[in-house]
């Protein structure tokens, strides 16, 4: 009756990467959220890459899956250096106030 | 078929069912038989014996983050480390000298932010 | 292990990036001889490239591809980035930034650049691109005690990390419909369904992203303008090189069969950017950011040669690119002269009469600007004849019609600058000084633009040769 197959996880991964891709766009209060919702993104591409790694019986994917895990945690860690040089300049981090050039 | 597909899961929901149980028995047994004699001193907040001396949510020291950020990367090694180490008899010595040249990269790292004092607390 | 021979340029690179910072991190104040060092090593790796052979080879179960395609770019973004370090040396000590980590993180984005260019695999693509963004992030915000460079370091990292993301979203899907990460293979699979093209347009999205076409250029003039402006000279030129040397290679291997389903998203992103390049620039006051309106524009010529679909098309836009270089290298190095009483200005007002104080900074800019907005017979004109050559062959012609348009346009706020350069009230003189690293390239620059026309088919020459097939 149920048999959880490839759709189901696709559907799990374009699910997560919309959320991750709403909360870019419709965050106005806080830079770490826009942090999280990236992670969100990178996340649903490797649920995608597993289960097609599985479904393929083909392991590269997975070896994809383990290299973005490690960039998605160093592009985490130069993304909070730069919010906190930010902070440091501003003392805020507020979406909204992030406006010192326009045009 | 809907219940066999379940089956599966039985051995989680059973120990799902024993850890909760165990749990919330603990805590109960706890209210039953604790003595229970309150006084103003014992129901402020504990500080080393002083009061309070603001809120408990005030921002904290930005140094916490530093050495996070810091530790994630150093963290994920490990993320290679665990395949590699039980591929290790397939792989060759090539596999074994990947690795080698990318501890050596790590390690160049390490020294940097060393040298750079960013894993010094003052 | 044969094949590591052919991997010495990167290997080198990497081995003098960690020798770098090792020195770097040991000797007290090092920012000058790191610097030296690696304009050093810059020119050694174009020896070594220039010397090794330039037969087409895969290695590394074909995920690494070295041909003359993937030569060319690289010399390309060798040849700019020397000359970038090597002009933004007395702003960077000027605004106090002389940190020996600039030029090695300059040196990790183009080793990113590098295994970018070279990859035949969407896993190796990804993980050059990331080294290369990683850094670029860093380099955004490395004036980190300026509230603007910061807060460009932030957009341009939100924005990149978004991007980054749609296009490995694109990668896993296509990943999933054709079976394999290699360009060789998605490209013979001959079952492309909706599921691939749905990868192909999040790949285009991103990879536009990153070349800053439009409608996904929104971060250029932000980023450009907070940026330290030796920064700001890196970002419009090497990883614009790099980015369309990627966008040409993804267009023609592994998408090649799929011709009629990308030609239209690039004729619309080419269109969008060369008007709104032509447009959004002529009401700005603030020379980083028209520059960044401009780089825009000139993207949207490089891409309507690789919309053509054609060899002369993606052709016609390596020599866009490698003009592009020459002239952007020139015009920046011209804004890094703006300096008054000890502080670098940027507004366009403030070149206001610079003729008669500085009559050859001034017709040297005006050289430059004549050959961005493509006057004959300066090189910028060539470079553009060339674009409308391929597109017209493949009888895009409304395309070709609106590309002329907006040349017009484009050369108006050109003009106005150059009209505000000489007829304008005089202001107070800027700093004299000479210095051979900026003004050098300068009449570098200009020399090639003018003499171009002698020999105008030189490029092509060379780039006749080159072929991703």
């Amino acid at each position: 009756m149920i048999e959880i197959g490839l759709g189901h996880y696709l559907t799990l991964g374009a699910v997560i990467f919309s959320l991750g891709t709403l909360g870019i766009f419709l965050n106005r209060k806080n830079v770490i959220v826009i942090l999280m919702s990236v992670e969100l993104i990178l996340l649903a591409v490797n649920i995608n890459l597993v289960s097609f790694s599985i479904y393929l019986q083909d392991i590269s994917g997975q070896i994809f899956t383990m290299l973005i895990l490690t960039v998605a945690a160093a592009e985490a860690a130069i993304g909070l250096a730069i919010i906190v040089a930010y902070y440091r300049n501003k003392g805020s981090i507020r979406v909204e106030e992030i406006d010192e050039m326009k045009g | 078929m809907f219940f066999d597909f379940l089956l599966e899961y039985l051995s989680i929901a059973i120990f799902l069912f024993i850890a909760l149980a165990l749990s919330i028995g603990f805590i109960a047994v706890n209210f039953a038989f604790s003595p229970k004699n309150p006084d103003p001193e014992k129901l402020s907040a504990y500080e080393c014996g002083f009061e309070a001396f603001d809120s408990a949510r005030s921002e904290f020291d930005v140094r916490f983050y530093l050495v996070a950020i810091l530790f994630i990367i150093f963290d994920l090694e490990i993320a290679f480390l665990f395949p590699w180490s039980v591929s290790l008899g397939n792989i060759g010595l090539l596999g074994f000298y990947s690795m080698m040249i990318f501890l050596f990269i790590l390690t160049i790292g390490f020294i940097y932010e060393w040298k750079k004092g960013a894993l010094e607390w003052e | 292990m044969l094949a590591i021979k052919f991997l010495i340029p990167e290997i080198f690179l990497s081995i003098s990036i960690f020798s770098l910072l090792m020195i770097g991190v040991f000797i007290k104040n090092s920012f000058e001889i790191i610097y030296r060092l690696s304009l050093f090593v810059i020119i050694l790796i174009i020896l070594i490239i220039l010397s090794g052979d330039s037969e087409s080879i895969k290695i590394f179960s074909e995920s690494f591809t070295i041909d003359r395609f993937s030569l060319y770019s690289k010399i390309l973004i060798l040849i700019s980035t020397f000359f970038v370090l090597l002009m933004s040396k007395k702003y960077i000590v000027d605004i106090k930034n002389n940190k020996f980590e600039y030029p090695i993180i300059i040196l990790l984005s183009i080793l990113g650049m590098f295994i970018m260019v070279s990859s035949n695999d969407l896993i190796l693509f990804y993980m050059g691109l990331e080294l290369q963004s990683l850094a670029l992030y860093i380099l955004a915000s490395i004036d980190r005690d300026n509230i603007k460079s910061s807060e460009a370091g932030v957009k341009y990292f939100v924005l990149s990390a978004l991007s980054s993301g749609l296009l490995l979203y694109g990668c896993s899907l296509i990943y999933g419909f054709t079976g394999s990460t290699n360009f060789e293979e998605i490209a013979n699979s001959k079952d492309f369904n909706v599921g691939t093209i749905f990868g192909m347009v999040f790949i285009l999205v991103g990879l536009a992203f990153k070349v800053s076409a439009v409608p996904f250029h929104m971060w250029t003039p932000d980023v450009y303008q907070g940026s330290p402006t030796s920064v700001t000279s890196f970002f419009s030129v090497v990883p614009k090189a790099a980015g369309i040397a990627i966008f040409i290679k993804f267009m023609y291997l592994p998408f090649r069969d799929v011709l009629n389903q990308w030609q239209y998203i690039l004729v619309f992103m080419s269109i969008a950017s060369m008007i709104l390049g032509a447009v959004a620039a002529i009401g700005q006051t603030n020379i980083k950011r028209l520059m960044a309106y401009s780089s825009i524009g000139h993207i949207g010529y490089a891409i309507a040669g690789i919309a053509a679909g054609t060899e002369n098309g993606f052709k016609s836009t390596l020599i866009y690119i490698s003009i592009y270089i020459v002239m952007n290298i020139g015009a920046f190095a011209c804004i890094l002269l703006m300096k008054r009483d000890g502080k670098y200005v940027e507004e366009i007002e403030e070149l206001s009469g610079v003729s008669k104080n500085h009559p050859m900074m001034s017709f040297g800019l005006l050289i430059i600007l004549f050959s961005l907005a493509g006057i004959p017979p300066l090189a910028g004109f060539f470079a553009k004849f060339y674009i409308f050559m391929a597109v017209i062959e493949s009888e895009m012609y409304t395309l070709a019609i609106i590309g002329l348009v907006t040349t017009v346009l484009s050369a108006f706020y050109y003009i106005r600058i150059i009209k505000i350069m000489y007829f304008d009230e005089p202001k107070k003189p800027f700093e004299k000084f000479v210095d051979y690293k900026i003004h050098g390239p300068i009449v570098l620059s200009c020399v090639l633009l003018v003499s171009f026309f002698i020999y105008p088919s030189i490029l092509n020459e060379i780039v006749s040769n080159i072929s991703i097939f």
